[in-house]
């Protein structure tokens, strides 16, 4: 079994697709580095201080401002209403949520490509895992030796799970050391909040604790671990029912993409919360965002996402034991 | 490619994963299993750095204030800004703490707020309107001109004026603060006659009780939109425009280059 794990992790390094990979995130990463560097200059410039409390507290009224305008969508005023009470939380408690720094960033990194980025990545690995193979004609020649057939695709699983957390580990390392030349690299010990969940429009703070931001990352991250295995998993399935991996890469994307854009809509559509796109944002619950939907906690979510996962498995190992290979 | 470099980023992957699983057990143990008895108790840094050398300018109050109506979005306060920036060589803080649509009520309660204070105290010149919510209510009052009525309200703004007022002196007694007035955006209307009356009344009672403050300066924008009201009014009719704005920040940027002098 070792032997074919390694076998499938010496055709994922030959394709060189993992150094293609931290070399997007090292580029996107930089890009992020300079944006929020431009970001932090302008508010400086603005309000003229490096005092994060008056900072904090100008969010704030700007945000009630825009609460107070008119034509702005019932969800969006939801969201808002909810972070603002928030961020009157952490001001009240003296804590600063946006202390400059590496693993600050780490964790705003993580929070934005929770979604979209890491699994639009993850995707690029596993779409081709077996139908590359069938396309290629090379699974024949794989499944002729003495070994069954859920093992090959056990070892292939295997080492989808093994390169996701290498993605995940790059993302981790690379924001790291990029944002940590601009921000500096300390800052693991910070105090973080955590544990807010949302009631309609209200922001209940009674389970609220403070966790120091190694913590905090140690938890965001690892939930970005397990969206990218449940995406992986998605597309590992489509990979074994499709030989075509365009195909693959063209059905994952549109179900990805179509989650970022549904969860900022559907919050009127209940039962949309049992898609996986729509509870791809874990992060959110942790940091304490308003979710798509009413009525979605992180332990919803996660249980919707290991039954995708799960069924998914199921399928894969179904079809691929069964399958007439020709 | 060497079996060694394949071997070590093996070995990596199969650490991160072990990683993130304890990742996962982390969260679990966290988020579901917390028990909400230990109450945070952050460490208490208030305090730290009172003053510093920079010019501080707090903004309180309603949408003028807030500056809406003003296509650059600065408003008058942004007007005095850039004037005092001029002026002095001084480096230039500037929080705008103005909230769309605030009555006076409101405001007590925002002063109440603890960084709001933190601020205050902190301030070197506070600017603030309030009251054009109280009396306007977005055109109501204008239907509804009784005089028992609005005298009633009048009652009411004036004794929440002074809570403002004696709320930012507790909290700051030095700082020269300055409350716009209101002026009248209906005098060009048929009534406008009468609406100009309860206008000068308001504003009457105000400076009334801004005089009973140390340097509470009760600055008239009546006479800036008296001629010609609709030149300096934004398309909503209600709030100036940038021109208006202007006029009100060269009024009262010229006021605070005198009380800098006196001092």
């Amino acid at each position: 079994m070792i032997n074919l794990v390694y076998n499938e992790m010496l055709k994922i390094v030959r394709k060189k697709r993992l150094f293609i990979i931290a070399a997007i995130v090292a580029v996107l990463v930089s890009l992020f580095t300079y944006a929020q560097f431009k970001q932090i200059e302008t508010i400086r410039e603005r309000i003229g201080t490096t005092d994060w409390r008056t900072q904090l507290q100008q969010q704030i009224i700007d945000t009630q401002n825009r609460l107070n305008s008119t034509g702005i969508s019932e969800e969006w005023k939801k969201f808002l209403k909810i972070r603002l009470q928030q961020q009157q939380y952490y001001l009240d408690n003296d804590i600063n949520p946006m202390a400059p720094g590496a693993p600050t960033f780490m964790r705003m990194f993580i929070e934005n490509s929770i979604e979209l980025f890491l699994p639009l990545l993850v995707m690029v690995i596993a779409a081709d895992l077996v139908s590359s193979e069938a396309s290629g004609g090379t699974i024949k020649l794989l499944l002729t030796r003495p070994v069954k057939r859920w093992k090959v695709l056990m070892s292939k699983y295997i080492a989808m799970i093994l390169s996701t957390s290498f993605i995940v580990f790059s993302v981790a390392l690379l924001s790291y050391a990029i944002s940590g030349i601009v921000f500096g690299y300390g800052g693991w010990n910070l105090p973080l909040l955590t544990g807010f969940s949302i009631q309609g429009e209200e922001l209940n703070t009674t389970a609220v604790h403070l966790i120091p931001q190694w913590k905090y990352l140690l938890i965001e991250f690892g939930l970005a671990f397990f969206v990218s295995l449940v995406v992986g998993t998605l597309t590992f399935m489509l990979s074994v029912l499709i030989r075509s991996t365009a195909a693959v890469m063209g059905i994952m994307l549109a179900a990805l993409i179509s989650g970022a854009i549904l969860s900022s809509m559907v919050s009127s559509w209940e039962s949309a919360k049992y898609l996986f796109m729509v509870n791809l944002r874990l992060t959110s619950y942790i940091s304490g965002m308003a979710p798509p939907i009413d009525g979605m906690t992180l332990s919803f979510s996660m249980t919707v996402l290991a039954i995708w996962a799960l069924g998914a498995l199921i399928v894969s190992f179904y079809v691929f034991t069964k399958r007439d290979v020709y | 490619m060497s079996k060694r470099i394949i071997g070590m980023i093996v070995t990596i992957c199969a650490a991160t994963t072990v990683l993130w699983t304890i990742g996962l057990i982390v969260t679990i143990q966290d988020q579901f299993f917390y028990e909400a008895s230990s109450i945070k108790q952050p460490k208490q840094t208030t305090g730290n750095t009172k003053k510093n050398d920079a010019l501080s300018i707090v903004a309180l109050g309603d949408s003028l204030t807030r500056g809406t109506g003003d296509e650059t979005g600065k408003g008058y306060v942004g007007y005095v800004v850039d004037e005092l920036k001029k002026q002095t060589n001084q480096h230039v803080q500037f929080t705008n703490l103005a909230i769309k649509g605030q009555r006076s009520a409101q405001l007590i309660s925002q002063l109440k707020q603890k960084e709001v204070q933190r601020q205050l105290k902190e301030a070197d010149i506070i600017l603030m309107t309030i009251g054009g919510n109280d009396l306007f209510r977005g055109g109501e009052a204008l239907r509804d001109l009784s005089t028992t009525q609005l005298e009633k309200e009048k009652e009411k703004f004036v004794q929440q004026l002074r809570t403002i007022f004696q709320l930012v002196r507790t909290v700051n007694n030095d700082a020269p603060v300055f409350y716009i007035a209101l002026y009248n955006p209906f005098n060009d209307l048929d009534n406008g006659k009468e609406t100009s009356a309860v206008v000068r009344s308001w504003n009457y009672a105000a400076s009334e009780v801004a005089a009973d403050y140390k340097s509470i300066i009760c600055v008239p924008t009546y006479d800036l939109f008296e001629l010609q009201v609709n030149d300096y009014l934004y398309t909503d009719k209600f709030h100036p425009n940038k021109e208006g704005y202007k006029r009100i920040g060269e009024r009262v940027a010229s006021l605070i280059t005198l009380t800098k002098g006196e001092k």
